[in-house]
């Protein structure tokens, strides 16, 4: 490749469309990440409620706040939609779901069914916290 | 949208592309320019403009974006006949590769208004108002819509995609039946134009070890192959963290497949093919 390493290489990510099939698939890898940076306030999170009542209440202060509710919203997304993803993950890892239709059906799916839980789990949560 | 075939236009665009820069992340020697209007000859009345990809190796110049106004009234129905007009009527040094102009011997593949496509299949009403013709995406530019395949051809002769067989030739043709032949549908069609490849981000950033869906089909193909009797040194040669598990299902190669072919599909296949061996 060394004669080739003066020539121009064509664009790809900066000018390919955004499709459901990509999108979903970034969107899989950046909620893995970002559960992963979740799972540290969790841990953070019990570890004041360890501490004393305190720090628990300024991190129970910081959850209520706007920018904490979206947070948690955020995060609880991001929770389904990995969650579903990987299960359309397991089914393709059985051999099934790949013609194109099937590939899109359940695409769709995934982004409604984390949108539904979502709520879903908001209005719980908000019910139970009563 | 539900897309049921590869062929399938989307009706709405929320995004063209991704919201980046358009030289993201991109070394000195391939980032794009503005490049100049070629306008539309005089008493045109159909015209639409179309945004090309241009490099010329001789310049020492940067790749350029060039817009070209289409008399459409004047050239054919298919992007593959607006790029021989534009080099007939217009600029005689746009370079790009063609052949069958009938979407059987992948030549004309590129990139077209953010998908990978025959141009000679493609037809002008099914792209933008303004529409986008780059060459496949992550190979380096001989030149304007000529990519280097050298890398992805090292990468199918990799996988020796010929008939291997240790029993002694026989007088006749070896027979296949009915239903072993039936296997390799959908799998010997490829024409490697390498659409699928170049649209695959997974072999974007390990186009250098990852095979990419395109020579993923064809070892498929092989393995397949009722007469080929290599099938457990093809899987050996592929069980490799790169060369075959680099692919983690995106699907961009099933969405861009101008013959309609599954390669997403293959590579699940030998996934399979390489679990069920081991127990």
């Amino acid at each position: 490749m060394s004669k080739s390493s003066a020539r121009p290489l064509s664009p790809h990510l900066q000018i390919y469309r955004p499709q459901l099939t990509s999108v979903l698939s970034f969107a899989h890898r950046l909620t893995g990440v970002t559960l992963g940076i979740y799972a540290i306030a969790l841990v953070a999170w019990l570890m004041a409620a360890a501490a004393g009542s305190q720090p628990y209440s300024i991190v129970q202060n910081f959850m209520q706040s706007l920018f904490g509710q979206v947070l948690l919203v955020g995060g609880i997304f991001c929770f389904f939609l990995h969650l579903c993803g990987g299960i359309r993950h397991l089914l393709w890892d059985t051999g099934r779901g790949f013609e194109l239709r099937a590939i899109y059906a359940s695409g769709w799916i995934v982004v409604a069914a984390s949108t539904l839980l979502t709520v879903a789990a908001w209005i719980v949560s908000s019910i139970l916290a009563r | 949208m539900i897309i049921r075939s590869s062929d399938q236009v989307p009706r709405t665009t929320l995004l063209k592309r991704f919201p980046l820069p358009r030289n993201f992340g991109v070394s000195r020697q391939s980032r794009i320019e503005r490049g100049r209007t070629w306008p539309a000859p005089a008493g045109a009345t159909r015209v639409k403009t179309f945004e090309i990809y241009r490099y010329d190796p001789d310049s020492g110049n940067n790749p350029r974006l060039d817009s070209f106004e289409v008399d459409l009234d004047d050239c054919g129905l298919m992007v593959l006949d607006v790029l021989i007009w534009i080099k007939s009527k217009v600029d005689s040094t746009l370079t790009f590769r063609r052949s069958c102009r009938e979407g059987v011997c992948g030549s004309c593949a590129m990139n077209i208004d953010g998908t990978n496509w025959l141009a000679c299949t493609r037809f002008v009403s099914e792209t933008h108002d303004r529409a986008t013709i780059y060459p496949l995406n992550n190979m380096p530019v001989i030149k304007d819509l000529v990519p280097d395949l050298t890398h992805v051809f090292a990468q199918y002769s990799l996988i020796e995609p010929w008939l291997k067989s240790k029993t002694p030739a026989p007088e006749t043709e070896r027979l296949q039946s009915p239903e072993e032949r039936r296997q390799l549908d959908g799998n010997w069609e490829c024409i490697l134009c390498f659409c699928c490849t170049s649209g695959c981000p997974s072999h974007w950033w390990n186009a250098d070890r990852f095979l990419g869906p395109a020579v993923l089909l064809q070892a498929w193909r092989w393995l397949l192959d009722s007469r080929d009797e290599a099938t457990g040194e093809r899987l050996d040669d592929l069980e490799d963290p790169f060369r075959l598990y680099r692919c983690h299902t995106i699907l961009n190669c099933t969405r861009t497949c101008p013959k309609g072919l599954n390669p997403g599909k293959a590579i699940a296949g030998i996934k399979k093919m390489m679990i069920e061996r081991r127990s």
